[in-house]
């Protein structure tokens, strides 16, 4: 696993969110702050939210931008961004996301490891409840 | 039992298979109600579960070998298989 993708500043623990739309901003602001996406990064992933839900299970979405907005990725990153009170995600109920930039295949191993880790539900818990940024940099790296 | 159908393709979509791609073909797998299996490595993985395909961390180019013995197992990987072998990414384009 590249460690480089995951920045400590992009682990935002403590969140809170109305709606789906609110949620990606957040984890689009978060991939902005960092450096690794250009503003309208953000309207791209609520764009692809708009065509396909990220959900992928286990209270998990993996936020990302359009295939037409890997242009205005600066460098491939993850941010990991929790909702402890839950938002609604289409009828699910999402407690993190792990938003993505990537201009090519770099984060593809992070996001197995996270599927990996969402697969077995103790760690899928441990992860969710996580409230330490350094719990999450030990599950997913 | 039917005898075990197999196809092995090689993943189109330029993002891999995660992400979009992946969901579409989750979906799709759910919609055919053909218990289907997915390998990519040393991993197999049921093709109707989303954390299942995305732990295969398959990219563009990864072969991978689907599998099934169940009734309707044929048309069932044919069309899992062609699902595979396009490139979702760039018909995205032409979603709108």
């Amino acid at each position: 696993m590249r460690e480089d993708l995951l920045d400590p500043r992009a682990i935002l623990l403590h969140e809170s969110a109305a709606d789906r739309t609110e949620a990606i901003r957040r984890c689009g602001q978060a991939l902005v702050d960092v450096g690794a996406v250009a503003e309208p990064y953000v309207e791209a992933m609520l764009e692809r939210e708009r065509t396909i839900s990220t959900y992928v299970g286990e209270g998990v979405a993996i936020p990302h931008g359009t295939a037409a907005a890997k242009e205005i990725v600066k460098h491939d990153a993850i941010c990991v961004v929790r909702f402890p009170e839950g938002v609604d995600w289409d009828g699910e109920r999402v407690t993190l996301c792990v938003g993505i930039a990537a201009r090519n295949d770099g984060h593809v191993p992070l996001l197995a490891a996270l599927a990996d880790i969402l697969l077995d539900p103790e760690r899928a818990r441990t992860l969710r409840e996580a409230t330490e940024v350094h719990q999450v940099i030990k599950e997913l790296t | 039992m039917a005898e075990l159908a197999r196809r092995t393709v090689t993943v189109a979509s330029a993002s891999g298979l995660h992400a979009r791609p992946a969901k579409l073909f989750v979906q799709e797998a759910v919609r055919l109600g053909v218990p289907v299996r997915i390998r990519a490595g040393e991993r197999t993985v049921p093709a109707n579960s989303m954390l299942g395909v995305l732990s295969l961390g398959a990219v563009q180019g990864t072969e991978v070998t689907l599998e099934s013995d169940a009734a309707g197992a044929e048309e069932a990987l044919d069309a899992l298989a062609a699902l595979l072998s396009r490139d979702l990414d760039a018909e995205e384009a032409l979603d709108v």
